[in-house]
């Protein structure tokens, strides 16, 4: 009977463990005080798609083939000091629980930004930001089915 | 219904006189003779009731360990079904240009961290 009721315990855990996803945060922390929290839906994803191409601000980025392979973005900014430790220890337990790895770290006098993503060596299936600066922390997570090297691309061509 | 310590007291006389006035169950007396016969020709003498207790305890203790694991098993199951269902969150933009604007400030946002780290 002991046996049973620690597999059971076991399971569940490991249906939490593996339920923590950008949504379970954003649901979490979205209406806490001093937070913002934006919601970009999958229905909404597919009515940007019809849009016809829209350059980027700078003119030189087409941005409409990544949106189009986007599902889901969330977004959390927490300026809340009793927030911000525990949406970091979070985000890095939903890290530590999924198949991400890390694309790129920087520290810089105690501000921290990590970025992850998920999949594989041609797809992403999902991008995670979280940047801790001071006495913010931000959360940004994409959600889809991207071109790994539209998106490197991408990102590269708008940090120019 | 006498105490223990009322019939440590009674002599043997009385001790005899109680017992013949107690009941007896029926066929006990049926079921010495079968045993004493069954042992006085080298059989071991007849058990059935106490196996069938035995069996009784087994099958009771069977439907309490099944029943056990299914309504564990039904708890985790529910427990996983409130877990995996949440509702979707209400979407922040009506307009998908505004969407549109947002997702492209995003990857902007990314892009300049990934500059001030290359920087």
């Amino acid at each position: 009977m002991k046996r049973i009721i620690v597999f059971a315990a076991l399971l569940l855990s490991f249906i939490y463990a593996s339920a923590q996803d950008g949504r379970h945060i954003y649901q979490k922390y979205s209406d806490e005080a001093d937070v913002s929290a934006v919601y970009v839906s999958p229905a909404m994803f597919r009515l940007i798609g019809r849009i016809p191409d829209i350059q980027s601000g700078n003119g030189n980025v087409n941005l409409t083939p990544v949106i189009q392979g986007l599902s889901g973005l969330y977004i959390i900014t927490s300026s809340n000091a009793e927030i911000n430790g525990k949406l970091a220890r979070d985000v890095r337990k939903f890290i530590n629980s999924g198949t991400y790895e890390l694309l790129l770290e920087a520290k810089d006098n105690g501000e921290k930004m990590t970025m992850y993503t998920a999949g594989d060596d041609k797809t992403v299936s999902s991008f995670i930001m979280l940047a801790e600066e001071g006495s913010e922390v931000s959360f940004i997570c994409l959600d889809g089915r991207l071109d790994r090297s539209r998106l490197e691309e991408l990102l590269v061509a708008e940090a120019r | 219904m006498k105490r223990i310590e009322d019939i440590e007291k009674m002599s043997p006389e009385e001790l005899e006189q109680a017992a013949a006035e107690a009941p007896v169950p029926e066929g006990l007396a049926g079921r010495i003779e079968s045993a004493l016969a069954a042992e006085s020709v080298g059989q071991p003498p007849i058990v059935i009731p106490v196996l069938a207790r035995k069996r009784l305890a087994q099958k009771s203790a069977g439907r309490l360990l099944r029943g056990s694991i299914v309504a564990t098993l039904a708890a985790a199951a529910v427990a996983a079904v409130l877990i995996l269902h949440r509702p979707a969150p209400k979407d922040s933009f009506d307009d998908p240009l505004l969407a549109y604007q947002q997702v492209e400030e995003t990857l902007q946002f990314i892009a300049q961290k990934i500059n001030e780290v290359y920087k």
